[in-house]
C-alpha cells in the first residue's frame, strides 16, 4: 500500500487515483486504531475531570513528580553535594543538629545533619519507583490469576480463591512486619512482594468476577468455535477487557505500597538508604518524636507521605467513576 | 441458615488449616533456622553442633517438622520467646490478649457506626460541597500516615489540652495498691461488654412484636434493667475494681478514637456507594409513593438493604483495622499484642513473631465468621431459604 | 354530575438531561370522575408513566413542572407543601409500579411492609388490629392472609403482584393508579390479575387510573381511554365510544395494530415511522410526519383539545369524522 503512495500522479492509473484520493486506503490501520484510542481517551478523559476530586489527586502527584525531578538537577548544580546530599551530607556550618529551618536548609536539618528537603525530594523518586513496581506486578499476577480462574473454573478457581481468602483476611502490615524478620527485605523485594500479595489477594477476586461477565460473551465463543487455543483466548480477548478495571486496582496498590513501606522503616524493618518513612525513623531514634519544637523533622516526611498516598487513592476513586458508570451523578 | 452457617464454618476450618501451612512454610524458608542463634558459639565442635541439631528436632525432613509443629501447636506449645525468656509464647499472648481485643472491638464498633451513618446522609445528599468535603477529608484521614496521626492526637488532647493521658493504659500511681491484676479487670470488661450485648439483643427480638406505644415503653425499661445490672455488678461483685476499669476507660479513649477516626472513612466511602446503588431500587420509589417520612424510607428502606455489602466487607476493614492496632499500640504504649510483635520483631524473636502472627490470623478468622453469621441474619433471602 | 375527582389541567413537565430538555409531558389535561376507571395507552416513552408520577410528585430530581395544575377534590396538588403532599399519597392516592415484583424491600416480611403504610397514614393501632386488617386485604386479593409472615422472595411473581395490589388498597384511597400492573407476567396470571382488580373496583367502588400499552388489556378494564402519544393527550373518550368512533388518525391506527381473533382477517398495518424524539419534537400536531392526513396546518399549529360531545375529546385539525 504505502509504495503505491509514493507514485508521482501523472504515474497513477484512474484506479489507483481513485485509490490515492480516498482517505479510507489511506489511512493505514495502526493510525486508525490510534485515532480510535485516542477518541476514546478523551471522553474518558473528560468523565474523569467532572470530578475535580480526581484533578486533585492528579495535581498532587504531577507536584511530587517534580519534585524527584527536580532532585538530580540540584544536587548537580545548586547543591553542593558535601552538604546536601540526603544520606551522607553534613553541615559543619550549622551549630546545633537538628537545625531549624533557615534559607540554607529551606526545612532544617535533621539529628544527623543531613538536609531534610533533599532528602525528601531523592525519597520521591524511590517511592514512585516502587509503587509502580508494586501496582505493575500486581497487575500482572492479579489479571492472569482473574482471568485464569474465571475461563478454567473448578479446582483452579477454587485454589486461587482459598488463596485470595487468606491473604485479604491477613492484615498487609502485620504480614509485612513477620516477613522482615525471617528475610532481608530491600525496596525491590517489598515492592514485589506487596505486589505479589496484593496480586493473589482481594484484586485477583475482583477482576475474576469481571472476567467471568467477560467469560460469557458472544465474541468469546466465536472465538472459541474459530479454533482459539486458550491462551489466544484469555490473552487476546479477555485480558485487554479486564485493563480498566485492572488499571484501576492498580492505584490503590501503589497507595498501599507507599503506605507500608513507610510502617515498616518508621519501625526500622527494612534494610534501605533512604525513604521518607526513614526520616521519621532517624528521629525517633534519636528521642526527637514527641519534640514539636523540631517539627520539620516529622511533619515534612508524613505530610508527603499521607499525600502521595491520598493522591493516589483519589485519583483511583475518580477512576472508579469512569469504569464504573452507576456511580456517576446524572 | 443453617447450612450456609455450617457450610462457612466448615470453610473456615479448612481456611485456618492452609494458613497454619502457609505459616510454617514460610517461617520454615527463612535462610538459616533456629540453631543458628544457639549455634553461633565458635567453640562448639562438630560432634555437639550436630547434636544439638538433632536434639532440636532440626535434622528431619520438612514435612515431619511440619506434622510436629502442628502437634504442638494444637496441644497449646507454641514455644519459648527469645525475648521474655523463659516464658512460654502463649503465656505472653494470654496477658496481652485481652488489652488488644478490648482496643480491637471498640474501635471497630465506634468506626463501623460513625462511618455507616456519614456514608447514609452523604448519599442521600448527592453533590455541593459537603460530598467534596467529606470525600477528601475521609480518604485523607484513611490513607494518612498513623503513626503521625497517632502523635498529632497525643499532642492536641493529652499534651495540649491535658483531657486523656499520654499513653500506657494504667496509671501506675493507681495501680501500685491495686488488689487486682491488670487481666482481671480486662477479661471482666470484656465479659460485660459480650454478655450484655447478647442480652440487649435478645431484649430486642422479645420485643419486636409489639405495638409501637407499648414497645418503646417497654423496651426503655429493659436498657435501665441492664444499665442498673452492669453498675451493680461492677459495684458489689469485683471486688473494689470498677475503678481501675474506669482508669482503663480513661486511657482507652484516646487510641479508639485515632483508629476509629482513621478507619471510618473506608465504611463511609463503601455505605455511600452501596446506598446509591440502593436508592435505584423499586422498593424506594414504592417508600416514598407509600408517603413515608424521608428519614424513614433513608434509614428503613435503604440503609438497611445498603448495609449488606457493607457487612460483607467488613473483612478488608478488619485487615485494616488489625494493622491499625499494631501501629495504635506502639504511639500509645499500649502494651497489647501488636506492640509485642512489634518489639519481637525488633528483636528477632521469631518464636513469639509466629505466635504474634497466629493470634492476629486466628482473630481475623474468628471476626471474619462472625461477620458472615451477621450477614446470614440480616439477609432473610440467607435466612429462610 | 357530581364533582369529578381527579382534574388535570395543562400539565408541563420537562426533565433536563446532558443532551438537552425532554419535553416529556406537553399540556395534558384530563378529568376522571368518582368510580371511573381510566386507561391511559399509548407507546413507549409516550408520557404515560410521566403523568402517573406527577400526580403523586414522584418524579425524579432533574424533573421541571412548567406549568399546570392537578385538582384531587378541591384541593390542589402541585402547590401543596410536601408534609401535606405526604399525607395524600397512599392515602388517597396510590400506586402500582411497573414490575412490582420489586416493589417489595426484600428484608422485611410483606405484612410487615403494608402495617408500614398503616401506621404512617391511619393512625396508631394495635398489632392484632394491623394484621387483621392485613389478613382482609391479603383475601380481597385471593392471597392466604399466612403469607403475611413471609418475605418477598418467598413469593412468586404473580403472588408478588397481588401483595402489591393488597398494600395499595390498604389504606382505602380514592385513586389507584396502575402502572403496566401485568407486563411482567405470563398471560395467565395476568388474567387473573385483572379479574382481581375488576373485582375489587366492583367492590370498593375506587377510581383507577390504569396505565398501559397493550389497547386489548385497557379495553377490558377501562370505562375510559385516554390515548396519548409523544407526551400529548390525543384523544379520551368512552371505551365504546372510541372503538366505534375514533377521531384521532393515531387512535384508528392503534386499533388496527392488533390482531382480532373474531372478524375478518386483515393485513396488521403498522404505522409508518419512529416515535419522535422528545428532546427536539416535532412542531405543531407531533403526530404530523407519521399522519397520512396531515397538512400544512397541522406542522404549523398545535391542535386544540376539543369537546365533540358525548364527553370526546380530540386533539387534531383533521378528525376521521368530519
Amino acid at each position: 500500500m504505502a509504495e503505491k503512495m509514493d507514485l508521482v500522479p501523472s504515474q497513477r492509473s484512474p484506479a489507483g487515483e481513485a485509490a490515492a484520493r480516498s482517505t479510507i486506503l489511506q489511512t493505514p490501520l495502526w493510525k486508525v486504531r490510534l485515532q480510535l484510542a485516542w477518541r476514546g481517551f478523551k471522553s474518558n478523559a473528560a468523565l474523569f475531570a467532572e470530578n475535580k476530586i480526581g484533578l486533585i489527586g492528579l495535581a498532587v502527584i504531577v507536584m511530587f513528580a517534580l519534585m524527584a525531578a527536580a532532585y538530580p538537577i540540584l544536587i548537580n548544580t545548586v547543591w553542593d553535594p558535601n552538604i546536601y546530599d540526603p544520606i551522607i551530607g553534613y553541615d559543619f556550618t550549622q551549630v546545633e543538629q537538628p537545625a531549624p529551618p533557615s534559607p540554607a536548609h529551606l526545612l532544617g536539618t535533621d539529628p544527623l545533619g543531613r538536609d531534610v528537603l533533599s532528602q525528601l525530594m531523592y525519597s520521591a523518586a524511590s517511592e514512585f519507583a516502587l509503587g509502580v513496581v508494586a501496582a505493575l506486578v500486581t497487575v500482572i499476577v492479579a489479571t492472569t490469576v482473574g482471568a485464569v480462574s474465571a475461563y478454567f473454573g473448578g479446582a483452579i478457581d477454587t485454589i486461587f480463591m482459598r488463596l485470595a481468602d487468606i491473604i485479604i483476611m491477613m492484615p498487609f502490615v502485620t504480614v509485612l512486619i513477620v516477613l522482615s524478620v525471617l528475610f532481608e527485605i530491600r525496596m525491590l523485594h517489598l515492592a514485589l512482594i506487596i505486589g505479589i500479595l496484593a496480586g493473589f489477594g482481594g484484586d485477583a477476586i475482583v477482576i475474576k468476577s469481571q472476567a467471568l461477565t467477560i467469560k460469557v460473551r458472544a465474541y468469546i465463543e466465536a472465538a472459541r468455535i474459530a479454533g482459539g487455543s486458550d491462551a489466544h483466548i484469555i490473552f487476546r480477548h479477555i485480558v485487554p477487557n479486564l485493563l480498566p478495571i485492572s488499571f484501576l486496582y492498580m492505584m490503590f496498590t501503589v497507595t498501599s505500597a507507599i503506605f507500608s513501606e513507610a510502617v515498616l522503616s518508621f519501625f526500622g524493618l527494612l534494610n534501605i538508604r533512604m525513604s521518607w518513612g526513614l526520616m521519621i525513623h532517624t528521629t525517633s531514634t534519636a528521642g526527637y518524636l514527641l519534640d514539636l519544637q523540631k517539627w520539620w523533622l516529622i511533619f515534612p516526611a508524613s505530610i508527603a507521605i499521607t499525600m502521595l498516598c491520598a493522591a493516589f487513592y483519589l485519583v483511583g476513586r475518580a477512576l472508579d467513576e469512569v469504569v464504573n458508570p452507576r456511580l456517576r451523578k446524572r | 441458615m443453617r447450612n450456609y452457617l455450617i457450610k462457612r464454618l466448615a470453610q473456615n476450618v479448612l481456611t485456618f488449616f492452609l494458613f497454619l501451612t502457609i505459616v510454617y512454610f514460610v517461617m520454615d524458608a527463612q535462610p538459616g533456622d533456629f540453631a543458628d542463634i544457639y549455634l553461633s558459639n565458635p567453640r562448639l565442635t562438630a560432634e555437639q553442633r550436630q547434636a544439638l541439631r538433632a536434639s532440636m528436632g532440626l535434622d528431619q525432613p520438612v514435612y515431619v517438622r511440619y506434622v510436629l509443629w502442628l502437634r504442638d501447636f494444637f496441644q497449646g506449645d507454641l514455644g519459648i520467646s527469645f525475648s521474655n525468656y523463659p516464658r512460654p509464647v502463649l503465656d505472653v499472648i494470654a496477658e496481652r490478649a485481652p488489652r488488644t481485643l478490648t482496643l480491637f472491638l471498640t474501635s471497630t464498633l465506634v468506626s463501623f457506626y460513625l462511618g455507616f451513618s456519614a456514608g447514609k446522609v452523604l448519599a442521600w445528599r448527592r453533590g455541593g460541597l459537603l460530598e467534596y468535603v467529606a470525600t477528601v477529608g475521609g480518604v485523607t484521614l484513611y490513607t494518612v500516615f498513623t503513626p503521625w496521626f497517632g502523635l498529632m492526637m497525643i499532642w492536641i488532647f493529652a499534651y495540649s489540652l491535658r483531657l486523656f493521658p499520654l499513653g500506657k493504659f494504667v496509671d501506675p500511681v493507681l495501680w501500685q495498691s491495686a488488689p487486682v491484676d491488670a487481666n482481671y479487670v480486662f477479661v471482666r470488661m470484656l465479659l460485660t461488654a459480650l454478655i450484655s450485648s447478647v442480652l440487649l439483643f435478645i431484649w430486642l427480638l422479645a420485643t419486636q412484636k409489639l405495638d409501637p406505644i407499648t414497645k418503646r415503653r417497654t423496651r426503655w425499661i429493659g436498657y435501665i434493667v441492664l444499665l442498673a445490672g452492669i453498675v451493680g455488678y461492677w459495684a458489689f461483685f469485683t471486688s473494689g475494681a470498677a475503678i481501675y476499669a474506669l482508669d482503663i476507660l480513661r486511657h482507652l479513649i484516646l487510641p479508639v478514637m485515632t483508629l476509629a477516626l482513621i478507619s471510618f472513612a473506608g465504611t463511609m466511602l463503601l455505605t455511600r456507594n452501596s446506598m446509591l446503588e440502593t436508592l435505584r431500587e423499586d422498593y424506594i420509589l414504592t417508600a416514598h409513593a407509600k408517603g413515608l417520612p424521608e428519614k424513614v424510607v433513608r434509614d428503613r428502606h435503604a440503609a438497611r438493604n445498603a448495609m449488606l455489602p457493607v457487612v460483607t466487607s467488613l473483612v478488608f476493614a478488619l485487615a485494616f483495622a488489625l494493622d491499625g492496632g499494631v501501629i495504635t499500640e506502639t504511639i500509645f504504649s499500649w502494651p497489647g499484642m501488636g506492640l509485642t510483635l512489634l518489639n519481637a520483631a525488633q528483636l528477632e524473636d521469631i518464636p513469639m513473631v509466629i505466635g504474634g502472627l497466629v493470634f492476629t490470623g486466628t482473630l481475623a478468622l474468628t471476626a471474619h465468621l462472625a461477620a458472615d453469621i451477621l450477614y446470614a441474619y440480616l439477609d432473610p433471602r440467607i435466612r429462610y431459604s | 354530575m357530581s364533582e369529578p375527582l381527579l382534574r388535570v389541567e395543562n400539565l408541563t413537565m420537562h426533565y433536563t438531561t446532558r443532551a438537552g430538555d425532554v419535553k416529556a409531558v406537553d399540556d395534558v389535561s384530563f378529568t376522571l370522575a368518582q368510580g371511573d376507571s381510566l386507561g391511559l395507552v399509548g407507546e413507549s416513552g409516550c408520557g404515560k408513566t410521566s403523568v402517573a408520577l406527577t400526580l403523586l410528585r414522584l418524579m425524579p430530581d432533574n424533573a421541571k413542572i412548567l406549568r399546570g395544575k392537578v385538582w384531587l377534590g378541591d384541593t390542589e396538588l402541585l402547590s401543596l407543601p410536601y408534609e401535606e403532599m405526604r399525607k395524600i399519597r397512599w392515602n388517597r392516592i396510590s400506586m402500582i409500579f411497573q414490575a412490582a415484583m420489586n416493589s417489595l424491600n426484600p428484608v422485611y416480611r410483606v405484612g410487615d411492609q403494608i402495617i408500614e403504610a398503616l401506621n404512617t397514614h391511619i393512625g396508631v393501632m394495635s398489632i392484632d388490629q394491623a394484621r387483621q386488617r392485613v389478613a382482609e386485604l391479603f383475601e380481597l386479593v385471593g392471597l392466604d392472609p399466612a403469607l403475611m409472615d413471609r418475605y418477598p422472595h418467598e413469593f412468586s411473581g404473580g403472588m408478588r403482584q397481588r401483595a402489591v395490589i393488597a398494600m395499595a388498597l390498604s389504606c382505602n384511597p380514592d385513586l389507584i393508579i396502575a402502572d403496566e400492573p401485568t407486563t411482567a407476567l405470563d398471560v395467565i396470571v395476568q388474567d387473573r390479575v385483572l379479574r382481581q382488580l375488576e373485582e375489587v373496583q366492583a367492590k370498593l367502588g375506587m377510581s383507577m387510573i390504569y396505565i398501559s400499552h397493550d389497547i386489548a388489556v385497557i379495553a377490558e378494564v377501562s370505562n375510559r381511554i385516554g390515548v396519548m402519544y409523544a407526551g400529548q393527550m390525543a384523544e379520551i373518550a368512552d371505551s365504546i365510544e372510541i372503538f366505534e368512533r375514533p377521531l384521532h388518525p393515531y387512535t384508528f391506527a392503534l386499533m388496527g395494530s392488533f390482531p382480532s381473533i373474531k372478524g375478518k382477517k386483515h393485513a396488521l398495518e403498522p404505522l409508518p415511522g419512529e416515535p419522535p424524539n422528545l428532546i427536539s419534537p416535532p412542531s405543531g400536531c407531533r403526530f404530523h410526519p407519521r399522519c397520512s392526513r396531515a397538512t400544512e396546518q397541522c406542522k404549523n399549529e398545535v391542535p386544540i383539545f376539543r369537546d365533540y360531545g358525548n364527553n370526546h375529546f380530540a386533539a387534531c385539525w383533521h378528525p376521521l369524522e368530519v
